[in-house]
Formats: structure tokens, C-alpha cells, sequence
């Protein structure tokens, strides 16, 4: 369930889309400084966001600089540094994410691709270890919501809200943290709970034919009108996402933010639709 | 107070008509239309008497006192049905305790009334939980299609289902159904802020 909080590149000016690829970069590079060259492979696009936005809240974006590739010694990077540990935080939550999904994907998964999972394990775990040592709340939400999700998903009539809840929950608990008054508290819940329901529900729409093939749990599945279905549950986590939004005034970062909800994410829903609409 | 340019977005030096424009841009943001029956309504309306006080403290100074009277919008409560037999669910669910509501609604047994499905979709509206706050606002409206106050939570779900970020329809799957409602709150919208513009006509 990565990579669906995408940006819209065409739609981006182009000084924010090297700020964007930047904190990309900047990620990178810190995941290889806290925990190890080979984690910057699960890199990705929502952890991104995350720091993105992190940054943005707490304004600690404190420049740019320009450095080799740490991949690609040809080729020359702009790293974006923080003052604070915004991209230290992304970078956790990556790990944490990836070490959850493994789990995940070890019980649903066939022989084969479960024994690759299984040899990888082991080195997520390490990973996800130093990570929840330093940030044992992003850990314990994450535990919480594998265990909510295997839950639901043991009841194969389990209706949609209740299956994308945990996700949802997660996200929202996640942005939660950051909040230092009880209103703002009560927004980035808000944003967060819908961006989760929608990354859910996107990966659900995504993932449905293989779903089918394979019988594994789909909230889809057995759903009548189900493109429609689908179609406005999206629309409608992310009216929920952009409503509650609506009410920050961000400052840094603001376009880059502004194009994610308004243009990157109606993108990804369109690109899912049209491809199980045929 | 803030400093009312700052709430605007725009500086000092701003003509008229800039001002009137950043003011009808955030009034449009912030409008209650967009948060009808959101947990987050009470913070979007202070949002807009923010600006609403802002535009009205600027336009003040600026012609000592020439138009620019009463705030443009005034928030409205879908929720002030007392009589009913669910007031006290109707007052926890305004104010977000949403277990509450439930445990007392689904503790509640036999036949279930209109109402019954409206205020038990609405508390999953509010958590968010959209397919079954759909289902319950559908079985309200349908064992009394003449309630106002359901047909307009089933209307505003609707409404966000169509959600197209100003004119972007997701796929042409089923364009053009959806935008019906969205068209009539845009208009009178700018009907609201055009009459406000010319400075409370």
C-alpha cells in the first residue's frame, strides 16, 4: 500500500519540484544515515509526504545543498537538511511501515514470494527495532494497526468502513502527534484519517482483480455497482482530506501540499478507475 | 485580534478590490456549506468570523465607517430540533462524543424510527465511516422522503461523493450526473458574495 500520495509533476512550478525531489533526496540520504544503505530501497512517496508536511508544520526546513548521488556517483543531488528531526521521523516511519507490511504480506502471500519475505524479515526487524527505540509511539500505532487489520480481515464480510478503519486510524494518529492544541489536534486527525481511508481504499480498488484471483480479503469483493462504489468513497475521503486541510494556513511547502491533495491524488484515483473500469 | 491583512493574505498596501477578492476566495473556503454536518464545522466557522471581522475591520478603517455592516455569513445549526426524541444524542454528536450516541442508539431495540437512522448515520458520517452513513441517510429518506433535515445530509453526501476539486471529474465514468447540487451551491455562493462585495447592499 505505497506510493499512492503522488504529486502532479506537470502541475508543479519548477522550483517546487526540486524542493520536492530534494526532501526525496534528503529522505534518502537520512534513511542511509540511521539505519542503512540498503534501506533507502523502501523509500517512498508517502513517507515523502510525511515529511513534507512535517517540515511545513513545524517550518524546519533549514535549506538546500547540493552533493553527489549517494546512488549514483555520476550524478548530482539537492539534499534538503532540516533543524529538526522531521526527516529523522519520515525516516522511522518508513522503516516501521516496511518491517508491518512484511508481516503482512508473509500471511497473505503464496509459498514462494512468502520465503523471500521471510529472508527479508530478519533485516526489517532491525531496522524497525532501532527505529521504535527512538520513536516508540510511531511503533505502537503501527503494531496496533496490524493487529486491527488482521482482525477485520478475518471476517470476510466485513463491511468497508470497517476494514479501511485502521489505516485510516493510523494516519490520523500519526499527523495526531503533531498537534500542539487540541483544535489543531482535532484537523490533522481529521486530514489524516481521510488520506489513510483513501490510500486503503485505493490500494483495495488496485489490488481487486488479483484479490479475486488469489480469494484473498478484498472490501470490494461482492459489492454491487462497485465501480461507483468505489468511485465515490474515494471522492469522498478526499472531500474529508481537503475540508479539514482547507483550515491550515501552512506557509513552507504550501504549493507542493496544495498540488498532492488537489491534483496528485484525484490523479491516482482517476488512473485506478479507469483501469478496473476496463 | 490578528492582524486583519495577515488573516486576508494580503498586504498593506492592497486596492479594494484585492482585498474584496482575497476576502471572497477565503469566504469560499470556509463557507459552512462545505462543512455541513463535519466534526470540524465549529473550527471552520470561527475561520470565517475571522475573516468576516478582518474584511469588515479593514474596510472600516479604510472609509471611516461607509458600508461594510454585519458579517456576510452567519452559521446555521442543522441540529436545533430539541423536541425531539433524541436530543441529548443530537447534542452529543455536535459536540463529538460519538460513542456516547451510539452505545445509546444501538442499545436501543425493535423497530427503528426515521430518526433512528438518520442520527446513527450521521454518527458515522462523522467518524467518517462513509458507505454506512450513506446506506442509514438512504433509509431515513426513504421512510420519510418529506424530511428536510435528511434529504439535505443525504445531499451533502452526495455532494462530496461528486467531490471534483472545482470541475475535475475523476474518469468519465459517469460524468455529468454529479455536479447538479455542487452548480446550485456555487451560484448562490457567489450571488452571497457578490451582494457582500458591493458592500452589504
Amino acid at each position: 500500500m505505497f506510493g499512492y500520495i503522488r504529486i502532479q509533476k506537470s502541475e508543479l512550478l519548477v522550483r517546487e519540484y526540486e524542493a520536492y525531489k530534494s526532501v526525496y533526496c534528503g529522505l534518502c540520504r537520512q534513511m542511509g544515515r540511521d539505519y542503512s544503505r540498503l534501506s533507502r530501497f523502501i523509500l517512498s512517496y508517502d513517507c515523502t509526504f510525511y515529511a513534507i508536511f512535517l517540515m511545513s508544520l513545524r517550518r524546519s526546513c533549514t535549506g538546500f545543498e547540493r552533493k553527489c548521488c549517494r546512488f549514483n556517483p555520476l550524478k548530482r543531488c539537492t539534499y534538503c537538511s532540516a533543524e529538526d528531526d522531521a526527516l529523522s521521523k519520515a525516516a522511522a516511519l518508513s522503516v516501521i511501515l516496511a518491517y508491518y507490511k512484511t508481516l503482512d504480506d508473509i500471511a497473505d502471500s503464496g509459498f514462494f514470494k512468502r520465503t523471500a519475505y521471510r529472508i527479508v524479515k530478519p533485516i526489517f526487524a532491525r531496522w524497525r527495532k532501532k527505529a521504535a527505540r527512538r520513536y516508540p509511539e510511531l511503533d505502537k500505532i503501527a503494531a496496533d494497526m496490524t493487529a486491527a487489520q488482521q482482525l477485520a480481515e478475518k471476517d470476510s464480510n466485513c463491511p468497508l468502513d470497517k476494514a479501511a478503519d485502521p489505516s485510516a486510524t493510523m494516519l490520523s494518529s500519526v499527523l495526531a502527534l503533531e498537534a500542539e492544541s487540541e483544535s489543531k489536534k482535532r484537523i490533522y486527525s481529521q486530514i489524516g484519517y481521510g488520506l489513510g481511508r483513501f490510500i486503503y481504499l485505493v490500494d483495495a480498488a488496485d489490488d481487486l482483480e488479483k484479490d479475486i484471483k488469489n480469494g484473498n480479503f478484498n472490501p470490494f469483493v461482492g459489492i454491487n455497482d462497485r465501480n461507483n462504489v468505489i468511485k465515490n468513497n474515494l471522492s469522498q475521503a478526499l472531500a474529508m482530506t481537503f475540508d479539514a486541510y482547507n483550515l491550515l494556513d501552512l506557509v513552507g511547502f504550501k504549493g507542493i501540499i496544495d498540488n498532492v491533495i488537489t491534483k496528485g491524488l484525484p490523479t491516482v484515483q482517476n488512473e485506478i478507475l479507469t483501469k478496473i473500469s476496463t | 485580534m490578528k492582524d486583519p491583512y495577515e488573516v486576508l493574505g494580503v498586504s498593506r498596501d492592497a486596492s479594494d478590490s484585492d482585498i474584496k477578492r482575497a476576502y471572497r476566495e477565503l469566504a469560499k473556503k470556509y463557507h459552512p456549506d462545505n462543512y455541513n454536518d463535519s466534526p470540524l464545522a465549529d473550527l471552520a466557522e470561527e475561520k470565517m468570523k475571522e475573516v468576516n471581522e478582518a474584511y469588515d475591520y479593514i474596510m472600516n478603517s479604510r472609509k471611516s465607517g461607509a458600508g461594510a455592516g454585519g458579517s456576510g455569513y452567519t452559521s446555521y445549526n442543522s441540529y436545533s430540533n430539541t423536541s425531539s426524541h433524541y436530543a441529548n444524542v443530537r447534542v452529543m454528536i455536535q459536540q463529538n462524543r460519538l460513542d456516547e450516541a451510539e452505545r445509546i442508539l444501538d442499545s436501543e431495540t425493535g423497530e427503528h424510527s426515521a430518526e433512528w437512522y438518520f442520527l446513527r448515520g450521521m454518527c458515522y458520517f462523522r467518524r467518517g465511516w462513509a458507505q454506512q452513513a450513506m446506506q442509514y441517510f438512504q433509509r431515513a429518506c426513504q421512510m420519510e422522503p418529506n424530511n428536510m433535515e435528511y434529504r439535505q445530509a443525504l445531499e451533502n453526501m452526495t455532494r462530496q461523493q461528486g467531490f471534483g476539486y472545482g470541475g475535475y471529474n475523476t474518469g468519465g465514468m459517469n460524468g455529468g450526473s454529479d455536479c447538479s447540487v455542487c452548480d446550485v451551491c456555487a451560484g448562490v455562493m457567489c450571488m452571497d458574495c457578490l451582494c457582500r462585495g458591493c458592500g452589504g447592499c
